[in-house]
C-alpha cells in the first residue's frame, strides 16, 4: 500500500473520489494559495492566474479518481498546474516551452559579474522589482526558480514535476538566480544613476 | 523464487515482478518505444472470477484447462502500469482483477493503451471493461460480461451467460451456448450458430445478422431500429415467428404458416406472425425503419 | 594570487563551482572560506543569499472567492459532486454507473418499465414480479401515453443531457465522437418515433420504440458521465 501520509489528506481524497463536495472544498482550501501563487508568479497577471488556478483544479478534480497515492498528492497537483501554466504560456505565443525542454545546450554560460561591492544587493531587493524580474525570466528558468526558491520544492520533486533530471533542475535554478541577480544589479545601478543625475533630490543612502 | 513472489501481497508482488523483470532484461530493450512487457502466472481454483479493466488496446482472453491464469500485459507507453489484485493472498486465487492504471494525470489517448492476453481456467467467470479497444474471448464455460464504448467485441464458444454492452462497437458472438444479451447503439450485431436457448440483441442504428438454428423451446428477441436485420436459418429450423416493423419492410423467403388467430394487425407497419415447421422456438423480430429479411441458410 | 581584485583566480572558479551546492545547504567550506578572502565573490554570495531570503519572503497570494465558486459550479454541472450512494443504485451495476445524479431513481423505474414493454406480452405477467415495482409499473403502463407525457423520464433525460453537455469536452476526442454519434442516432429515433406516435396514437410498436429510445439515451448519457475522462 502507499506510504503513510497525513491521514486527513488521504481521507479527504477518498471522500472526494466519492463525490463529497466538502472534501473537494477542503482540498481546494489547502492547496489554493500555493497553486495561485505559482500561477501568479508565472504570469504576473491576477486575472490570468485566477483562470489558470480554476482550470488546474477543475482538471485535477475531474481526474481525482485516478489518483492512487504513488506520489504525493501535492506533487501530482503541481505537475498538473505547471502543465496548465506552461500550455497557457505556449498558447500566448511566448517562448517555446516544453516540460522536457530544459536542455542545457540553449543556455548561456553563467555570467560572472565582476562588479564592485557598491552594487551589493543587500537590503535593497524590493518585492515589486523582484516579482517583475521573475516574470522576465524565460519560462523554464522561471518555473524552476518559482518552484524551488518561492514554493520551497526540493530538486527531486521539481524533477518529478518538470519531468527533467535533478541535475537539470539544479543548473537551471542556479542560472535563474544569477540572471535575477544581474537584472536586479542593473536595476540598482539604474536607480543610483537616476538619483545621481536627478536635478534635485536627496543623496542616495545605503 | 517464483513461489515466494506469488505469495507476496498483490502490489508488492507487482513491484517484485517489475524488479525481477527489470533485472533480467538489458536496459536497452526496455527503453525501446517506452513499451513495458509483463507476464504473470497465478494459481487459481477451477472457477475463479476474473475481472479486467482496460482503457485502450486489445484484450484477448482464452479458456484453458489449467487452474491457472497466465497473463501477458504490454503497456504501450511508460505512463501506464498494470495493477493486479488477487484474493485470497495465499493459496489458489478465487478472484483476480487486472487493471491498467495511468500514472500521470496528464496522459490521454494512445498513451493509455495496453494490450492483454489472458489464458484463464475454462470455468472462470469473466468481467471485462474496456471502453476502447477490441475485446476477444474464446472458449469459456463460465459467465462473461463485457462493457465497452467503442471497439469490436468478439466472443466465440462461450457456454455461460454472456452479456455484452457497447455504445459504438460492433459485437460478434459465435457459437454461444448459454444465455446471450448483446446491446449496442450504433454498432452491428452478428450472431453465428447459437445453441443458446435465450438470446436478446438490440441495436439502434447498427445491423443485426443472425446465422444459425433456433434451439427447441428457445426464446430469441432481436430489435433493430434503422439498421437492417437479416436472419439466415437452416431449412429444419423450427420456430414461431413474431416479426413487426413500424416502417421497415419485411422480406420473408422461408415458408411461414400464418397464425390462425392472429391479433388484428397494426394500422400501419408490417407484421408477420406464423410458424416455420413445428414452431418449437419463439423468435421475435422488431424493427422501426430497417428491413427485416428472413432467408434460408444453405 | 595576483588577479584577486578582478575576481578571476582559480579559487574564484572553484567558488563558482561550489556555490550552487552551498546554497542548497550542502557542505562547501571552500565557499565561506573564499568569501572571507575575496570581496568580489563575497558580494556574489551575499547577493544570492539576499535574493533567496527575498524570494522566500514573497507573500503567498490568495485567489478571490470567485475561483472556488466557479470550480464548484462546474463540478456540480458535470455531476462530479454527488449525493451519497443509494440502494437503488445497485440496479445500475450493468451500466457501470456507481454514482448518479438525483434523477436516476426515476430512471430505475423506467428501465424496468421499458424492459417490460419490449418483452412479448405473454411474458409480462412473469416479468412483472420483479421487486415492488410491478404494481406501480402496471399502473404506469396503463397510463403511459407516450414519453412526451411522462415528465419523469423526460426530465431525467434532460438533466442527464445537461450534465453531459457540461462534461463532454473533457472526454477524450475519440470517445466523445462515439458518444455523440450514438446520441445523434438516438435523437433521430426519438424524433421519428414522436412523429409516428403523434400521427398514429394507436401504434403500440412506435410507442415502445420511443420509450426504448429515451431509456437508451438515458443509459448512454449516464455511461458517458461515469466514463472516467482519462
Amino acid at each position: 500500500m502507499a506510504a503513510p501520509k497525513a491521514a486527513s489528506e488521504t481521507q479527504l481524497i477518498a471522500r472526494a473520489q466519492q463525490g463529497d463536495e466538502e472534501a473537494f472544498a477542503a482540498l481546494f482550501e489547502t492547496h489554493k494559495r500555493r497553486v495561485y501563487s505559482l500561477c501568479l508568479r508565472m504570469t504576473g497577471n491576477t486575472a490570468e492566474a485566477e483562470d489558470l488556478t480554476q482550470e488546474a483544479f477543475l482538471q485535477l478534480f475531474r481526474k481525482i479518481s485516478t489518483f492512487r497515492g504513488e506520489s504525493a498528492f501535492s506533487t501530482w497537483l503541481h505537475r498538473l498546474v505547471v502543465n496548465v501554466v506552461l500550455m497557457h504560456l505556449r498558447k500566448k505565443g511566448l517562448q517555446q516551452v516544453s516540460l522536457d525542454e530544459l536542455d542545457t545546450s540553449q543556455d548561456e554560460p553563467v555570467k560572472r559579474d565582476y562588479g564592485d561591492d557598491d552594487l551589493r544587493l543587500m537590503g535593497s531587493v524590493d518585492r515589486i522589482g523582484l516579482a517583475r524580474a521573475i516574470r522576465e525570466l524565460p519560462p523554464g528558468y522561471r518555473t524552476v526558480f518559482v518552484l524551488h526558491d518561492i514554493e520551497g520544492y526540493e530538486h527531486n520533486e521539481i524533477a518529478e514535476i518538470m519531468n527533467c533530471s535533478v541535475g537539470n533542475s539544479k543548473s537551471q535554478l542556479h542560472k535563474a538566480r544569477m540572471k535575477l541577480r544581474e537584472w536586479l544589479r542593473d536595476d540598482r545601478q539604474r536607480t543610483q544613476l537616476d538619483a545621481l543625475t536627478a536635478p534635485a533630490g536627496p543623496p542616495d543612502e545605503r | 523464487m517464483l513461489d515466494r513472489y506469488l505469495k507476496a501481497n498483490a502490489r508488492e508482488r507487482q513491484q517484485s515482478w517489475q524488479i525481477l523483470f527489470l533485472s533480467l532484461i538489458p536496459a536497452g530493450l526496455l527503453g525501446a518505444a517506452g513499451v513495458a512487457h509483463l507476464e504473470k502466472t497465478i494459481e487459481t481454483i477451477a472457477n475463479p472470477r476474473i475481472s479486467l479493466a482496460n482503457l485502450q488496446g486489445q484484450v484477448v482472453v482464452r479458456g484453458w484447462d489449467k487452474s491457472q491464469v497466465h497473463a501477458t500485459w504490454v503497456g504501450l507507453s511508460p505512463r501506464v502500469e498494470l495493477d493486479t489484485e488477487v484474493l485470497p493472498h495465499k493459496g489458489p486465487a478465487e478472484k483476480v482483477h487486472f487493471s491498467t492504471h495511468v500514472l500521470d494525470p496528464l496522459v490521454s489517448g494512445k498513451d493509455c493503451a495496453a494490450d492483454y492476453t489472458l489464458d484463464v481456467p475454462v470455468n472462470s467467470s469473466l468481467e471485462i471493461r474496456s471502453p476502447q479497444g477490441s475485446v476477444q474471448i474464446e472458449k469459456l464455460q463460465g459467465d462473461a460480461s463485457v462493457e465497452s464504448v467503442g471497439g469490436t467485441i468478439s466472443v466465440t464458444d462461450v457456454a455461460g451467460h454472456l452479456s455484452v454492452r457497447s455504445v459504438g462497437g460492433n459485437i460478434e458472438v459465435i457459437r454461444p451456448s448459454g444465455r446471450v444479451e448483446a446491446y449496442s447503439i450504433t454498432g452491428n450485431l452478428h450472431f453465428v450458430s447459437p445453441t443458446s436457448s435465450k438470446l436478446r440483441g438490440s441495436t439502434t442504428s447498427g445491423k443485426i445478422t443472425y446465422e444459425g438454428d433456433f434451439a427447441p423451446g428457445g426464446d430469441y428477441t432481436l430489435s433493430a431500429y434503422s439498421g437492417d436485420m437479416e436472419i439466415l436459418c437452416p431449412p429444419s429450423a423450427s420456430f414461431e415467428l413474431n416479426a413487426k416493423s413500424v416502417r421497415g419492410r419485411l422480406e420473408n423467403a422461408v415458408a411461414i404458416t400464418p397464425r390462425r388467430h392472429a391479433p388484428s394487425p397494426p394500422a400501419t407497419g408490417y407484421s408477420l406472425l406464423g410458424t416455420h415447421n413445428t414452431g418449437e422456438a419463439t423468435v421475435e423480430l422488431t424493427s422501426y425503419s430497417g428491413t427485416i429479411r428472413i432467408r434460408q441458410q444453405h | 594570487m595576483a588577479e584577486e581584485r578582478f575576481g578571476e583566480s582559480a579559487a574564484c572558479w572553484r567558488f563558482d563551482a561550489e556555490l550552487p551546492a552551498y546554497l542548497e545547504g550542502e557542505a562547501a567550506p571552500q565557499v565561506t572560506a573564499h568569501a572571507r578572502e575575496c570581496r568580489f565573490c563575497a558580494v556574489v554570495l551575499a547577493d544570492l543569499e539576499e535574493l533567496r531570503s527575498a524570494s522566500r519572503a514573497l507573500p503567498r497570494e490568495e485567489p478571490s472567492r470567485a475561483v472556488w465558486a466557479n470550480i464548484r459550479a462546474a463540478l456540480a454541472a458535470e455531476g462530479i459532486i454527488h449525493e451519497p450512494v443509494r440502494a437503488w443504485q445497485r440496479w445500475f451495476g450493468f451500466l457501470g454507473v456507481s454514482h448518479s445524479p438525483a434523477p436516476v431513481g426515476a430512471l430505475a423505474g423506467l428501465l424496468i418499465l421499458a424492459s417490460m414493454l419490449l418483452v412479448p406480452s405473454k411474458d409480462l405477467r412473469r416479468v412483472g414480479s420483479i421487486g415492488g415495482a410491478s404494481e406501480g409499473a402496471r399502473v404506469a403502463i396503463a397510463s403511459i401515453g407516450y414519453p412526451g407525457q411522462d415528465s419523469d423520464l423526460l426530465r431525467t433525460v434532460q438533466d442527464l443531457e445537461g450534465s453531459f453537455q457540461a462534461r463532454r469536452m473533457s472526454l477524450e476526442p475519440s470517445v466523445k465522437a462515439i458518444y455523440e454519434k450514438s446520441l445523434e442516432s438516438l435523437n433521430t429515433s426519438i424524433r421519428e418515433c414522436t412523429e409516428s406516435v403523434q400521427r398514429e396514437p394507436a401504434n403500440i410498436l412506435a410507442r415502445e420504440y420511443l420509450l426504448a429510445a429515451y431509456t437508451r439515451k438515458a443509459e448512454v448519457l449516464a455511461s458517458a458521465l461515469e466514463f472516467d475522462a482519462r
